[in-house]
């Protein structure tokens, strides 16, 4: 089944390759695409319906009905910011929605902290070529921005 | 062994985990001794990857870092 992944943010849609981060920018823990925030207060929504299986202040793992796991991390090595400046509205097992609310944060903060808030969105374990149809450019929280055959 | 015992082994043992720490797709940690991680072991441990500065080594294990962490603190 050919599933729609959808931008959890606002901002800019970049390749992988960009990201400031190896394991990321390497495809280490799956193929997919990266979001350069728009710096300010924003929302990051689920990518795709299902469970919310992982969520950390700073990243989150949304898992499908048939067990495909799309991992978005806010930003990189936002395990040191220790949760400040995220705000959960959504909690682990809950069911959601696409597009759903997950976590607040404002990407102007993180980067006045030092940090990149370019936030991978990733389909975990899956072929480089399952995924198609990537998006780059202006995307808003809930556009398509990639396709998971 | 059990994935986190090999883990271990990787990473020199438990004497040389200085700290081990999980994030959502992989295992912060910080050895004694560099020289003594293993990192094609730790790969066929299952890790995606293995990234080291230093004394300080990333391994990618995906989102089930949290219970290997788990999995690691209750045999050390």
């Amino acid at each position: 089944m050919d599933i729609s992944i959808s931008s959890p943010l606002t901002g800019r849609a970049i390749g992988l390759a960009e990201v400031p981060d190896p394991v990321f920018a390497g495809s280490m823990v799956g193929p997919g695409a990266a979001v350069d925030p728009e710096r300010a207060p924003q929302v990051a929504v689920a990518p795709i319906a299902g469970r919310l299986v992982k969520l950390k202040p700073h990243a989150f793992v949304v898992q499908s009905e048939d067990g495909r796991g799309v991992l978005v991390h806010l930003g990189i090595d936002t395990v040191n910011l220790e949760g400040v400046g995220f705000e959960l509205v959504a909690a682990e097992g809950d069911r959601l929605r696409a597009g759903q609310p997950i976590v607040t944060w404002n990407p102007a903060d993180v980067q006045a902290r030092g940090l990149s808030p370019v936030s991978p969105v990733i389909a975990l374990d899956a072929e480089t070529a399952a995924i198609e149809a990537i998006v780059a450019g202006a995307v808003a929280a809930g556009d398509e921005l990639f396709h998971w055959r | 062994m059990s994935k986190a015992e090999q883990i271990i082994a990787g990473l020199g043992g438990a004497d040389n985990i200085v700290e081990l720490e999980p994030c959502i797709t992989r295992l912060r940690t910080e050895v004694r001794d560099g020289s003594k991680v293993n990192e094609a072991a730790l790969k066929a441990a299952g890790a995606h990857g293995v990234m080291k500065v230093g004394n300080n080594v990333q391994v990618v294990v995906g989102p089930e870092a949290d219970t290997i962490a788990n999995d690691i603190e209750d045999l050390m």
